[in-house]
């Protein structure tokens, strides 16, 4: 099959092709912006705060169309059906993935809209635990596509 | 003395045609009967050409899930994953390309005479 990657339709229509591409979105994004929040923590730095913040809503933004393209993948490349094992592990913790992105952003902006920007300390192992979901995730997606492959 | 013989050759005649039949049955099953590989993110052979009648059996050895679907969407598998099995018997003359729709990259094609 001989695709031209500048042809539209190749890029509209290629059915999961979207959800590898736009993965890479929310992936590098949340990991940026945990590691400046976890900078802008030690060095007391704002800066780097708002780094994080925004680094946080955009991941959080780009999450939506990469779960949703992940479930559209699901349902055009394999119709629907029944997963298991990698796939199904996959999916578990891409959707768990994508919550704790939500939540450590929504944690962010509640913090953000009051007087005093007070972040609470519990988000530290909230976005250390995200961070893993999302590698994890990364990971076995990696394999499904075949980028891990030997 | 000579009747002794001619019940032995006929013995040995039966017995030869036996033996020549079951040779002729197994040759005939490994014939209607063809492998694909999955593995690696290929199929392998990427393409066959069988007899029609004949049944093509995909396993897939990789340990990534893989699937084959027909690109004419006469044929499609479930999600196999390691040492999985699907089969699918061509009775059509023509020419039947496939892929893995997880993988759309690996391709392949059974041309049935």
């Amino acid at each position: 099959m001989r695709v031209n990657p500048f042809d539209i339709r190749t890029i509209v229509l290629a059915k999961h092709a979207q959800h590898v591409v736009l993965i890479h979105f929310p992936l590098a994004l949340f990991v940026a912006a945990v590691a400046f929040d976890y900078l802008a923590q030690w060095t007391r730095n704002q800066a780097l705060a708002s780094a994080a913040y925004f680094n946080l809503l955009l991941a959080a933004i780009s999450a939506v169309p990469t779960i949703a393209t992940g479930l559209a993948a699901w349902q055009w490349a394999l119709e629907g059906e029944t997963l298991k094992g990698i796939l199904l592990l996959h999916l578990v913790l891409g959707c768990g993935s994508s919550v704790l992105i939500w939540v450590v952003a929504w944690i962010h902006w509640r913090a953000r809209r009051r007087p005093v920007v007070q972040l609470p300390n519990y988000r530290l192992p909230v976005e250390a635990f995200g961070v893993l979901l999302v590698a994890l995730t990364g990971h076995l997606g990696g394999f499904l596509s075949g980028v891990n492959a030997p | 003395m000579k009747r002794h013989h001619s019940t032995w050759a006929l013995v040995v005649a039966l017995a030869l045609m036996l033996a020549g039949l079951a040779v002729a049955a197994q040759a005939q099953s490994t014939a209607d009967l063809i492998e694909v590989r999955i593995d690696n993110f290929s199929f392998g052979p990427t393409e066959v050409t069988v007899p029609a009648g004949t049944t093509v059996t995909w396993t897939n050895h990789d340990d990534i899930p893989h699937t084959v679907v027909s690109t004419d969407k006469v044929f499609k598998s479930k999600v196999l994953d390691t040492d999985e099995k699907f089969s699918f018997t061509f009775s059509t003359a023509g020419t039947y390309p496939y892929f893995c729709s997880i993988h759309p990259k690996m391709t392949g094609k059974v041309v049935v005479r």
